[in-house]
Protein backbone atom coordinates (compact mmCIF):
# COMPACT_ATOMS: atom_id res chain seq x y z
CA UNK A 1 0.00 0.00 0.00
CA UNK A 2 1.29 3.85 -0.84
CA UNK A 3 0.54 6.68 0.64
CA UNK A 4 -0.54 10.08 -0.78
CA UNK A 5 -1.06 13.53 0.51
CA UNK A 6 -2.36 16.12 -1.40
CA UNK A 7 -1.57 19.52 -0.03
CA UNK A 8 -3.47 23.30 -0.21
CA UNK A 9 -2.20 26.45 0.55
CA UNK A 10 -1.81 30.30 -0.33
CA UNK A 11 1.60 30.36 0.99
CA UNK A 12 5.21 29.85 0.38
CA UNK A 13 5.89 29.26 4.17
CA UNK A 14 2.88 27.61 4.78
CA UNK A 15 3.69 24.33 1.84
CA UNK A 16 7.32 24.42 3.02
CA UNK A 17 6.37 23.58 6.62
CA UNK A 18 3.71 21.12 5.13
CA UNK A 19 6.51 19.75 2.63
CA UNK A 20 9.02 19.19 6.14
CA UNK A 21 6.20 17.73 7.71
CA UNK A 22 4.52 15.32 5.16
CA UNK A 23 8.27 14.56 3.71
CA UNK A 24 9.22 11.55 5.40
CA UNK A 25 5.84 9.61 5.97
CA UNK A 26 4.20 9.57 2.20
CA UNK A 27 5.22 8.10 -0.40
CA UNK A 28 3.64 10.61 -3.03
CA UNK A 29 3.28 14.20 -3.11
CA UNK A 30 0.88 16.25 -4.96
CA UNK A 31 0.69 19.67 -4.80
CA UNK A 32 -2.41 21.54 -6.22
CA UNK A 33 -1.66 25.09 -7.15
CA UNK A 34 -4.07 27.78 -6.04
CA UNK A 35 -1.90 30.45 -6.90
CA UNK A 36 1.19 31.28 -9.48
CA UNK A 37 3.71 31.99 -6.85
CA UNK A 38 3.02 28.92 -5.06
CA UNK A 39 2.97 26.75 -8.80
CA UNK A 40 6.72 27.98 -9.13
CA UNK A 41 7.50 27.25 -5.31
CA UNK A 42 5.98 23.79 -5.82
CA UNK A 43 7.26 22.86 -9.22
CA UNK A 44 11.10 23.63 -8.51
CA UNK A 45 10.84 22.00 -4.61
CA UNK A 46 12.34 18.76 -5.02
CA UNK A 47 10.44 16.81 -2.37
CA UNK A 48 7.58 17.21 -4.47
CA UNK A 49 6.46 14.90 -6.86
CA UNK A 50 3.15 16.02 -8.25
CA UNK A 51 1.52 19.38 -9.31
CA UNK A 52 -2.01 19.74 -10.09
CA UNK A 53 -4.48 22.54 -11.48
CA UNK A 54 -8.06 22.70 -10.81
CA UNK A 55 -8.85 22.55 -14.17
CA UNK A 56 -12.78 24.41 -13.45
CA UNK A 57 -12.28 26.86 -10.96
CA UNK A 58 -8.80 27.61 -11.66
CA UNK A 59 -7.25 31.10 -11.81
CA UNK A 60 -3.96 29.56 -12.20
CA UNK A 61 -2.24 27.30 -14.62
CA UNK A 62 0.28 25.58 -15.71
CA UNK A 63 2.51 27.69 -18.16
CA UNK A 64 6.09 28.40 -19.28
CA UNK A 65 7.48 29.88 -16.66
CA UNK A 66 6.73 27.17 -14.38
CA UNK A 67 7.40 24.31 -16.87
CA UNK A 68 11.24 25.86 -17.25
CA UNK A 69 11.62 25.33 -13.69
CA UNK A 70 9.75 22.39 -12.57
CA UNK A 71 11.14 19.09 -11.16
CA UNK A 72 7.71 17.56 -10.89
CA UNK A 73 5.37 15.82 -12.74
CA UNK A 74 2.12 17.52 -14.24
CA UNK A 75 -0.73 15.21 -13.16
CA UNK A 76 -4.16 16.13 -15.45
CA UNK A 77 -6.60 15.41 -12.89
CA UNK A 78 -9.38 14.08 -15.56
CA UNK A 79 -12.37 14.35 -12.86
CA UNK A 80 -13.59 17.82 -13.63
CA UNK A 81 -13.49 16.33 -17.79
CA UNK A 82 -15.82 13.84 -16.51
CA UNK A 83 -18.24 15.75 -14.23
CA UNK A 84 -18.62 18.89 -16.69
CA UNK A 85 -16.50 18.48 -19.75
CA UNK A 86 -17.13 21.61 -21.94
CA UNK A 87 -14.82 22.72 -24.94
CA UNK A 88 -13.01 25.69 -22.43
CA UNK A 89 -12.04 23.42 -19.98
CA UNK A 90 -10.92 20.79 -22.83
CA UNK A 91 -9.10 23.97 -24.36
CA UNK A 92 -7.20 24.51 -21.12
CA UNK A 93 -6.33 20.66 -20.64
CA UNK A 94 -4.95 20.79 -23.88
CA UNK A 95 -2.83 24.11 -23.34
CA UNK A 96 -1.36 22.40 -20.73
CA UNK A 97 -0.09 19.23 -22.57
CA UNK A 98 1.14 21.58 -25.38
CA UNK A 99 3.19 23.20 -22.79
CA UNK A 100 4.44 20.24 -21.09
CA UNK A 101 5.02 18.67 -24.28
CA UNK A 102 7.35 21.80 -25.43
CA UNK A 103 9.42 21.68 -21.96
CA UNK A 104 9.70 17.71 -21.75
CA UNK A 105 7.82 17.73 -18.15
CA UNK A 106 6.53 14.33 -17.46
CA UNK A 107 2.88 13.87 -16.60
CA UNK A 108 0.63 11.47 -15.08
CA UNK A 109 -2.73 10.97 -15.51
CA UNK A 110 -5.63 10.23 -12.96
CA UNK A 111 -9.15 10.00 -12.86
CA UNK A 112 -9.52 12.00 -9.40
CA UNK A 113 -12.30 10.04 -8.66
CA UNK A 114 -14.68 10.63 -5.49
CA UNK A 115 -17.18 7.92 -6.64
CA UNK A 116 -17.01 4.33 -7.95
CA UNK A 117 -18.93 5.32 -10.61
CA UNK A 118 -16.27 7.83 -12.08
CA UNK A 119 -13.70 5.58 -12.10
CA UNK A 120 -11.95 4.91 -15.48
CA UNK A 121 -9.71 2.19 -16.51
CA UNK A 122 -5.73 3.03 -17.57
CA UNK A 123 -7.09 2.53 -21.46
CA UNK A 124 -9.81 5.18 -20.92
CA UNK A 125 -7.54 7.69 -19.38
CA UNK A 126 -4.59 7.14 -21.73
CA UNK A 127 -7.06 8.04 -24.56
CA UNK A 128 -8.46 10.89 -23.69
CA UNK A 129 -4.56 12.11 -23.03
CA UNK A 130 -4.04 11.09 -26.28
CA UNK A 131 -6.93 13.05 -27.87
CA UNK A 132 -5.89 16.15 -25.69
CA UNK A 133 -2.60 15.73 -27.73
CA UNK A 134 -0.27 13.40 -25.96
CA UNK A 135 1.28 11.01 -28.34
CA UNK A 136 0.70 7.16 -28.05
CA UNK A 137 3.45 6.49 -25.96
CA UNK A 138 3.57 9.31 -23.71
CA UNK A 139 -0.56 8.50 -23.02
CA UNK A 140 0.86 4.45 -22.29
CA UNK A 141 3.39 6.53 -19.97
CA UNK A 142 1.39 8.24 -18.12
CA UNK A 143 -0.91 5.47 -16.67
CA UNK A 144 2.18 2.92 -16.47
CA UNK A 145 6.22 3.83 -16.10
CA UNK A 146 6.19 7.05 -15.08
CA UNK A 147 3.51 6.43 -11.75
CA UNK A 148 5.61 3.38 -11.49
CA UNK A 149 8.58 5.27 -11.30
CA UNK A 150 8.07 8.18 -8.97
CA UNK A 151 6.56 5.19 -6.66
CA UNK A 152 9.45 3.00 -6.77
CA UNK A 153 11.81 6.02 -6.65
CA UNK A 154 10.21 7.00 -3.19
CA UNK A 155 9.56 3.97 -1.54
CA UNK A 156 13.39 3.64 -2.23
CA UNK A 157 14.02 6.98 -0.71
CA UNK A 158 11.90 6.22 2.91
CA UNK A 159 13.69 2.91 3.02
CA UNK A 160 16.71 2.41 5.57
CA UNK A 161 19.40 1.66 2.76
CA UNK A 162 19.01 5.41 1.34
CA UNK A 163 21.38 7.90 2.07
CA UNK A 164 20.91 10.48 -0.82
CA UNK A 165 20.47 10.37 -4.68
CA UNK A 166 22.39 7.56 -6.00
CA UNK A 167 23.69 6.53 -2.19
CA UNK A 168 22.72 3.71 -0.63
CA UNK A 169 23.90 1.59 2.24
CA UNK A 170 24.62 -2.03 0.68
CA UNK A 171 25.81 -3.99 4.06
CA UNK A 172 24.19 -2.83 7.11
CA UNK B 1 -14.48 -1.55 -44.08
CA UNK B 2 -11.97 -3.30 -41.58
CA UNK B 3 -13.53 -3.24 -37.74
CA UNK B 4 -12.48 -3.75 -33.78
CA UNK B 5 -14.77 -5.28 -31.39
CA UNK B 6 -14.77 -4.51 -27.61
CA UNK B 7 -16.42 -5.87 -25.00
CA UNK B 8 -18.27 -3.94 -22.61
CA UNK B 9 -19.77 -4.21 -18.99
CA UNK B 10 -22.11 -1.98 -18.19
CA UNK B 11 -22.25 -1.05 -14.01
CA UNK B 12 -25.79 0.65 -13.03
CA UNK B 13 -27.79 0.65 -10.14
CA UNK B 14 -31.09 -0.15 -12.49
CA UNK B 15 -31.04 -2.62 -15.07
CA UNK B 16 -29.99 -1.01 -18.59
CA UNK B 17 -31.76 -1.86 -22.07
CA UNK B 18 -29.97 -2.00 -25.83
CA UNK B 19 -31.75 1.61 -26.95
CA UNK B 20 -31.11 3.14 -23.73
CA UNK B 21 -27.31 2.22 -23.81
CA UNK B 22 -27.37 2.97 -28.07
CA UNK B 23 -29.18 6.26 -27.27
CA UNK B 24 -26.04 7.28 -24.38
CA UNK B 25 -23.31 5.98 -26.75
CA UNK B 26 -24.34 8.24 -30.21
CA UNK B 27 -25.07 11.24 -27.61
CA UNK B 28 -21.50 10.80 -25.97
CA UNK B 29 -19.61 10.00 -29.73
CA UNK B 30 -21.91 13.47 -31.30
CA UNK B 31 -21.16 15.38 -28.10
CA UNK B 32 -17.60 15.55 -28.62
CA UNK B 33 -16.64 14.18 -32.19
CA UNK B 34 -20.07 15.45 -34.20
CA UNK B 35 -21.66 13.82 -36.78
CA UNK B 36 -18.80 13.64 -38.87
CA UNK B 37 -16.70 11.71 -36.00
CA UNK B 38 -20.37 9.49 -35.34
CA UNK B 39 -20.17 7.91 -39.43
CA UNK B 40 -16.29 8.16 -39.59
CA UNK B 41 -16.23 5.74 -36.12
CA UNK B 42 -19.40 3.57 -37.39
CA UNK B 43 -20.48 2.03 -34.06
CA UNK B 44 -22.97 -0.86 -34.19
CA UNK B 45 -24.32 -2.80 -31.68
CA UNK B 46 -23.31 -6.83 -31.92
CA UNK B 47 -24.70 -8.34 -28.95
CA UNK B 48 -26.70 -6.82 -25.75
CA UNK B 49 -26.72 -8.93 -22.53
CA UNK B 50 -29.28 -6.97 -20.47
CA UNK B 51 -28.76 -9.76 -17.30
CA UNK B 52 -25.19 -10.05 -17.90
CA UNK B 53 -24.71 -6.24 -18.25
CA UNK B 54 -22.59 -7.53 -21.23
CA UNK B 55 -22.26 -5.29 -24.26
CA UNK B 56 -19.93 -6.14 -27.81
CA UNK B 57 -19.28 -3.58 -30.19
CA UNK B 58 -18.25 -2.99 -33.42
CA UNK B 59 -16.60 0.15 -34.87
CA UNK B 60 -14.39 1.35 -37.55
CA UNK B 61 -10.52 -0.06 -36.90
CA UNK B 62 -8.90 3.27 -37.24
CA UNK B 63 -11.06 4.95 -34.46
CA UNK B 64 -10.18 2.86 -31.22
CA UNK B 65 -9.27 5.82 -29.26
CA UNK B 66 -12.13 7.83 -30.32
CA UNK B 67 -14.34 4.93 -29.58
CA UNK B 68 -12.32 4.47 -25.84
CA UNK B 69 -12.94 8.62 -25.24
CA UNK B 70 -16.48 8.29 -26.15
CA UNK B 71 -17.54 5.48 -23.67
CA UNK B 72 -15.50 7.12 -20.60
CA UNK B 73 -17.36 10.15 -21.41
CA UNK B 74 -20.78 8.34 -20.96
CA UNK B 75 -21.66 8.89 -16.84
CA UNK B 76 -25.74 8.17 -17.66
CA UNK B 77 -27.43 5.76 -19.09
CA UNK B 78 -31.61 6.14 -19.40
CA UNK B 79 -31.99 7.98 -15.64
CA UNK B 80 -29.49 6.50 -14.02
CA UNK B 81 -25.65 7.18 -13.50
CA UNK B 82 -23.62 3.92 -15.08
CA UNK B 83 -20.28 3.16 -15.33
CA UNK B 84 -19.23 1.94 -18.86
CA UNK B 85 -16.28 -0.41 -18.91
CA UNK B 86 -14.56 -1.72 -21.92
CA UNK B 87 -12.91 -5.16 -21.04
CA UNK B 88 -11.33 -6.02 -23.98
CA UNK B 89 -11.02 -4.82 -27.62
CA UNK B 90 -10.18 -7.18 -30.79
CA UNK B 91 -9.84 -7.46 -34.02
CA UNK B 92 -12.56 -11.11 -34.30
CA UNK B 93 -15.52 -11.35 -32.27
CA UNK B 94 -13.75 -14.64 -31.02
CA UNK B 95 -11.18 -13.01 -29.38
CA UNK B 96 -13.29 -11.04 -27.14
CA UNK B 97 -14.16 -14.61 -25.42
CA UNK B 98 -18.00 -14.32 -25.13
CA UNK B 99 -19.45 -17.56 -25.22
Amino acid sequence: MFLRVDLTCAKREELLKLLRRFRPTFDIIGVKCTNHRLALVAARDRRVDLIFFDSATRHVWFDDAIANVSNATLELNLSTVFEMANHLILTKLMKDVRIARRHNVDMVLSSGATSPLLVRTPIQLAAIAEILGLSKQQAINGVSTIPSHLLNANVERRSRNYVEEGVKTIVG
Amino acid sequence: MSRRYVRIKICSPTTVTEEQFAQALTVSIVKYFGEVGLSRIAPKLIRFDSRKSSVVLAFAKDHVVEMQTALAFIRQVGESEALVLPMRTSGTIKGLGVS
